[in-house]
């Protein structure tokens, strides 16, 4: 059963915490990509490392017991050794190092102009997501707050405490510029597939980009303590293609526009 | 379809000359621009841009459907372009929000505030309050009807948080607006 259970969620991409999950869930974007082979490339020289460091010790354990070899060998100086247990870390700190930083620095970087903009308010205890790109006034606004389901609303097949009664909406294959931001207390925004978490700061702006690759529904919470609420502060995303989105978008905004 | 992807590829290079000759925001749009409206709207552009100097147009041409834009451009360019502008600006918008409904009500324009390499950063709070600052000063530079001052405005909708703009209002009104305006 629980073989199967396996075979099925290899197929299908996860982009929600499972029960007992020990990996990262599925990358929606490359800078999650980028996450999971950097924890893979890392884990190569941990393993390394470990395996090492357990045969020193267990060779040490086995070849110096008190009744074996009571005196140990007393060398207090060795220039191979020293010249060895030098050079090796730090070649493997720097092998670490390298693709650690070009990661970094990549999620930062601001490479495209993006072609769309939401900008996400964390509040106590919801998000409110603005789309006003298409404004041609300041009141007009394609603005929605989302909050999550309440356990006893949730229909079969909906995650508890992850469900919420808006979604984002976002266009698939299109490089986003999401603004963060809160309007009371510091939240933070994050989506584990995406590979996003940026903190939300009252008073301030923060701009991550992203870029969907492939079309869903991704699962976030919010990930800085906020309150009573923190829990129950749920972020969905969810990708469709981008003329469904152009679609979805417009079907919204026409009857503002027709009202103003 | 055959046609679309036929005319993808010179559509393309003129988006790529485009780039160049445009600075600032049209590098985005271009690429979810249906392929025979990004022609016209490049011919259109570079007419305008050889008669008058005024971004905003731009926004305004893109605005509006391709057909009656390609139909309009040769006769504008000659013309007087900034009275065009003016009396153009709400009935264009106007115009193009209807045409969504009528005709394909699934392509609206995906466009968005480029990115502005005076921010580089995570923080961007700046860039939001610098392009409220800028269209105020544009708009009482240029009056207040002034079309290259729409991209401004576009600009810190944007990047605004609708909050925000609403204090900023409120505090331009009272005369305790912080910025240099």
């Amino acid at each position: 059963m629980i073989v199967l259970k396996w075979l099925f969620l290899t197929i299908s991409p996860c982009d929600a915490a499972e029960p007992w999950q020990l990996g990262s869930q599925d990358a929606a974007t490359p800078i999650m990509q980028g996450i999971i082979d950097l924890h893979h490339d890392i884990f190569f020289f941990l393993i390394l490392i470990l395996v090492f460091v357990l045969w020193i010790l267990v060779r040490a354990l086995w070849h110096f017991h008190y009744k074996e070899n009571a005196i140990p060998q007393r060398i207090v100086h060795g220039t191979t050794i020293e010249i060895l247990r030098t050079i090796f870390p730090s070649l493997i700190s720097m092998f670490i190092a390298i693709p650690s930083f070009a990661l970094l620095y990549s999620m930062d970087e601001v490479v495209v102009d993006p072609a769309i903009t939401i900008k996400a308010i964390g509040h106590q205890w919801y998000w409110t997501y603005e789309y006003s790109d298409y404004n041609s006034s300041d009141e007009q606004s394609l603005t929605f707050d989302s909050y999550m389901i309440p356990e006893e609303d949730l229909e079969l097949g909906q995650s508890r405490l992850l469900e919420v009664d808006n979604r984002v909406v976002v266009p698939a294959k299109t490089h986003l510029r999401i603004i963060v931001t809160s309007a009371d207390v510091p939240h933070s925004w994050a989506v584990p597939s995406s590979g996003v978490k940026c903190d939300a700061v009252p008073g301030r702006l923060n701009q991550i980009s992203i870029l969907v690759q492939r079309e869903g529904v991704y699962y976030g919470q919010c990930s800085e303590i906020c309150g009573t609420n923190h829990a129950f502060t749920p972020i969905v995303v969810e990708a469709v293609p981008r003329k469904d989105y152009g679609s979805r978008v417009s079907n919204q905004l026409i009857p503002q526009t027709g009202e103003a | 379809m055959a046609e679309s992807v036929a005319s993808q590829s010179p559509s393309l290079s003129e988006q790529y000359h485009l780039e160049k000759e445009v600075k600032q925001d049209t590098s985005a749009k271009p690429v979810e621009v249906a392929p025979e409206v990004t022609a016209t709207q490049a011919e259109e552009v570079t007419t305008d841009k050889a008669s008058e100097e005024s971004p905003a147009e731009e926004a305004v041409g893109e605005k509006s459907e391709s057909p009656p834009a390609s139909e309009e451009a040769p006769k504008e360019a000659p013309a007087a372009a900034v009275e065009d502008n003016v009396d153009e600006t709400p009935a264009a918008v106007e115009e193009s929000n209807e045409e969504v409904v009528e005709e394909t009500p699934d392509e609206i324009k995906l466009e968005t505030a480029p990115a502005d390499f005076r921010f580089p950063t995570t923080n961007q709070t700046r860039h939001c309050f610098t392009r409220y600052i800028e269209y105020h000063r544009c708009v009482a530079a240029k009056g207040d009807e002034a079309p290259e001052c729409d991209k401004f405005a576009k600009f810190y909708r944007s990047l605004c948080p609708g909050e925000w703009v609403d204090k900023w209002n409120e505090q331009r009104e009272n005369g305790t607006f912080p910025g240099p305006l």
